[in-house]
């Protein structure tokens, strides 16, 4: 079992003044690295609408390289703007991955729509950077990554990685809709695709990681990071039901693979689970693993699935 | 080329429909049997929890002589998609095509979304019966939205040539709101996309095939392709993309194109090969054509006015 050690929460949205689109949340923190910060891209919503529906954004927070929990600039304005009109992204670009290619820093996003029988629908899509990651330009006003005939609707929660020149794009996909107390509650599962070029994929076609709690199982953020040989997947789970609370709601999983596709899920190893107390007592969710200057850290989300913020913790030992 | 009119053929509301369908017979498609000739279109129910059209695939069997009804279908063709999925609230138009001893089935699945009326894509259902139902490859579609084609994705005419499997169909180029008053319009154009095994496909990416003639925002629909004397000759269907429903000089008329290399195509409907009949069923609209062939005669089957409410017609072509 990995020992993670709590270091507590590093990032709380409430706290941040004049941005009227950056109310509450900080969700799925992703990371990259400079010479003398960290900036951790989330996403974000101001307050709800009339109807309490709310939009969500994308943003990064400047944290100081050398202390972590020294907040050095959060971003003016959201780095994608929302879709137009019908777009895939109209509601929504939540959430976010980051990857430097050369001079330019590419990210990928899950685009939200709303739809009329179930709350919404999700779409991975494509932007890129030439100033490290202030702002990003959309590849096109469509989604990178679509519907197919096994991943019918909900592709989201993209995790970019590139190893040996092949792109790499961990995602999640919708498998049905469950209704629950007249409400249309997703259930969806890690899968993956590879490409060449980032922006022509191939899907695998399979879930990759087996469901432990219930077939109906939600799985999300697998973040896969390579150390000492193996491929490690930290990523989040929830019963499909009455998961806003502590009883059903997320937890941290682990799997390991020595080639990508074939995943070994063994979640008594994640090594981290709720605290007894305080921001992280109820769910842990959305982990992200980086590495810096010699230490392994986790990024990861605390109750009410990052509405509060997003916290650290740091590896005591190795991931193998 | 003369298209010689031979009047409206089916009206469904003579007919006992399953699913509670009750009008409309839009986007005719013919599978041509020895002895029969089987018409797929889509009509529709209401929805009794908000009063919305559903559409849904039916078809009707007739003689040869394409005037004599044989049969109605008398059950489901393809059930509308589950929960959530692209098909969910319809399937408008299906493209039938033989594939060995299976008849391949393309739908254009209609969902509803909150901020636009509609999205669409476009399914495979695969028929081991002689096209009487269909079965899904999967719930989700195999062509949808993409980089350059961000909506709308629909209304395919599929056709093997040689052994690349061609697919001609519409992708939105986005949604306007044209008047303050009105719900925002769609804008669609013909694009291609080709295939080795007719499920995975590879788009050109918002190639516009076609040239527009109403400029930039005509809406060309339903494109549908034929080979005569080593010539590819496409019909499709086009109109302003506002206030075209019920203002005859805006709606929908059938537009020609061909072509030698199936790349570039040529735009020829200055001077329409079919036009509206004053006074008859299809006066104020032309839309939704297929074309086939049928014992050695080009056929083109299309609907008239209000989009095919009453039904669909047939022209015969005079060589």
């Amino acid at each position: 079992m990995f020992k993670w050690n709590k270091l507590g929460k590093v990032f709380t949205p409430q706290e941040v003044e004049g941005r009227n689109w950056l109310k509450e949340f900080a969700q799925a923190p992703a990371t990259l690295v400079f010479d003398d910060f960290v900036r951790v891209f989330f996403s974000c919503r101001p307050s709800a609408d009339e109807n309490g529906q709310y939009v969500s954004y994308s943003a990064y927070v400047d944290l100081i390289r050398s202390n972590l929990f020294k907040v050095r600039h959060v971003s003016q304005q959201p780095i994608l703007s929302l879709g137009g009109l019908g777009e895939f992204d109209e509601f929504g670009t939540y959430p976010v991955s980051v990857i430097r290619n050369g001079e330019e820093v590419r990210a990928y996003y899950a685009g939200w729509t709303r739809c009329e029988s179930v709350p919404f629908n999700v779409a991975i899509g494509m932007a890129t950077s030439r100033d490290g990651g202030e702002t990003f330009t959309k590849l096109g006003n469509g989604p990178v990554l679509s519907y197919s005939p096994d991943e019918p609707f909900v592709l989201s929660g993209p995790k970019i990685r590139r190893f040996n020149d092949v792109w790499y794009l961990w995602y999640i996909a919708g498998r049905n809709w469950k209704m629950i107390e007249g409400r249309a509650e997703p259930v969806y599962k890690i899968r993956m695709a590879s490409s060449s070029d980032g922006i022509h994929w191939n899907k695998v076609n399979k879930d990759l990681i087996e469901s432990r709690l219930e077939e109906d199982e939600a799985q999300a953020s697998p973040d896969v990071f390579f150390a000492n040989g193996n491929y490690h997947m930290f990523f989040c789970y929830r019963y499909s039901s009455h998961y806003r609370g502590r009883e059903n709601g997320y937890r941290i999983g682990y799997a390991s693979s020595t080639n990508q596709v074939d995943w070994m899920r063994d979640d008594a190893k994640a090594g981290i689970d709720v605290s007894e107390e305080g921001w992280d007592a109820e769910m842990i969710s959305y982990p992200h693993v980086f590495e810096l200057d010699g230490k392994t850290y986790l990024a990861y989300l605390g109750n009410q699935v990052g509405r509060h913020g997003f916290g650290l913790a740091v590896l005591d030992g190795k991931l193998e | 080329m003369k298209w010689k009119k031979l009047g409206k053929i089916f009206d469904p509301t003579q007919h006992n429909l399953p699913n509670d369908c009750v009008q409309f017979a839009q986007s005719p498609q013919a599978l041509v049997f020895d002895d029969f000739v089987r018409i797929y279109f889509s009509t529709r129910s209401v929805d009794k929890r908000n009063r919305k059209y559903l559409s849904h695939i039916a078809f009707v069997d007739m003689q040869k002589n394409l005037r004599d009804v044989i049969r109605v279908s008398g059950k489901t063709v393809i059930p509308l998609g589950g929960l959530g999925c692209f098909d969910e609230h319809g399937i408008f138009p299906m493209n039938v095509m033989r594939h060995g001893d299976a008849v391949y089935g393309y739908t254009c699945g209609w969902n509803r979304r909150v901020s636009v009326s509609v999205d669409t894509a476009i399914g495979l259902a695969i028929s081991r019966d002689d096209g009487l139902t269909f079965q899904r490859i999967g719930d989700g579609p195999v062509l949808a939205a993409s980089l350059h084609e961000p909506c709308l994705v629909g209304d395919c005419f599929v056709k093997v040539i040689g052994d690349v499997w061609h697919m001609w169909y519409i992708f939105g180029t986005g949604w306007k709101r044209f008047s303050a008053e009105a719900p925002p319009d769609r804008i669609y154009k013909i694009g291609h996309a080709v295939s080795d095994d007719g499920i995975n496909w590879v788009k050109e990416e918002a190639r516009q095939i076609i040239a527009n003639r109403l400029g930039a925002n005509e809406s060309q629909a339903l494109p549908t392709v034929i080979e005569i004397d080593d010539r590819y000759h496409m019909f499709f269907c086009y109109r302003q993309s506002f206030d075209f429903r019920t203002n005859k000089d805006r709606g929908y008329r059938i537009g020609h194109a061909y072509s030698e290399d199936l790349v570039n195509w040529t735009r020829d409907d200055e001077d329409p090969l079919l036009d509206v009949t004053p006074g008859d069923w299809d006066s104020d609209m032309l839309c939704y054509p297929h074309v086939f062939e049928c014992d050695c005669r080009v056929y083109l089957l299309y609907n008239g006015n209000e989009f095919g409410r009453y039904g669909f017609g047939l022209a015969a072509l005079e060589r």
